[in-house]
């Protein structure tokens, strides 16, 4: 079995990509890739550490399913949202959505 | 055996999630973030949590994904993004800092986490289930409030106006 720090190793890349993704990139739907790559290390890393005792910690796996049906509903309101603007404005490009700013 | 299987889906994980962020094609994009879920999933079953890598597959690939396909098709190609000036330099940093921040967290105290012994009774679905009814009952309840609530706020928002 691997140590525990290489799936701690795995998560953090993925929050590297993930947030690489939302600070470089210009379209809605991309940047909604990105937050859901950063949910699943946050995931992964809340899995492997309610491993880190044995028995597991049940806690950790009931907080993950928990997060994941979460992750879906932001998911289902953030789209609804990108179709939205994109029936407004023809471009889900989020540098130029300006309309809410004072 | 396990490491060989952690190594193909941290692997297939990575991978697929760069490929997510950077393809030129949203489909191919939200085919690769499918592809990155099930790596994390079978992370998951390595973890012993196998219900959880279930209920990953079941709610991301079959719900999130597809309702990402959806919406990138109802969108509509695009005439490709316009991207940030300093995108290759980011790039690089982004790499070396992801690639540096996961050797400090695999080498940082590797005997403070030892490998997790074979889990036996522990990790019974059993005991997770009544743990979840049980401990967690009221919040799970909480949770299907707050998923209606969601849908409906979805459904408003998307609703089109006849009248205007």
């Amino acid at each position: 079995m691997e140590p525990l720090s290489s799936f701690f190793a795995v998560s953090t890349i993925l929050l590297g990509i993930g947030i690489y993704g939302l600070t470089t990139k210009r379209n809605a739907i991309r940047i909604l890739f990105s937050v859901e790559l950063i949910y699943n290390a946050a995931n992964l890393n809340i899995i492997a550490f309610a491993r880190l005792r044995n028995p597991p910690i049940v806690t950790g796996q009931v907080l993950v399913l928990f997060t994941i049906a979460l992750a879906a509903m932001e998911a289902a309101v953030g789209l609804s949202i990108i179709i939205l603007v994109s029936r407004l404005n023809t471009d889900i490009d989020l540098s130029k959505l300006s309309k809410l700013k004072g | 055996m396990t490491d060989l299987l952690f190594l193909a889906f941290a692997a297939v994980t990575i991978g697929a999630a760069i490929l997510a962020i950077e393809a030129r094609d949203l489909v191919y994009g939200a085919a690769a973030l499918g592809i990155a879920f099930l790596g994390v999933a079978g992370l998951f079953f390595l973890l012993d949590a196998a219900y959880v890598g279930w209920f990953q597959i079941a709610v991301y690939i079959g719900a999130v994904v597809v309702l990402i396909l959806f919406t990138v098709m109802l969108v509509g190609p695009k005439k490709g993004e316009t991207p940030l000036g300093l995108k290759r330099v980011s790039l690089l940093a982004a790499m070396l800092v992801s690639l540096l921040l996961g050797m400090t967290g695999a080498l940082a105290n590797a005997t403070a986490f030892p490998g997790p012994d074979s889990c036996g009774s522990g990790c019974a679905l059993s005991l997770f289930s009544t743990s979840l009814l049980k401990s967690y009952g009221v919040p799970l309840e909480f949770m299907s409030l707050v998923m209606a609530a969601a849908v409906i706020g979805a459904l408003a928002l998307s609703k089109t106006d006849r009248g205007e």
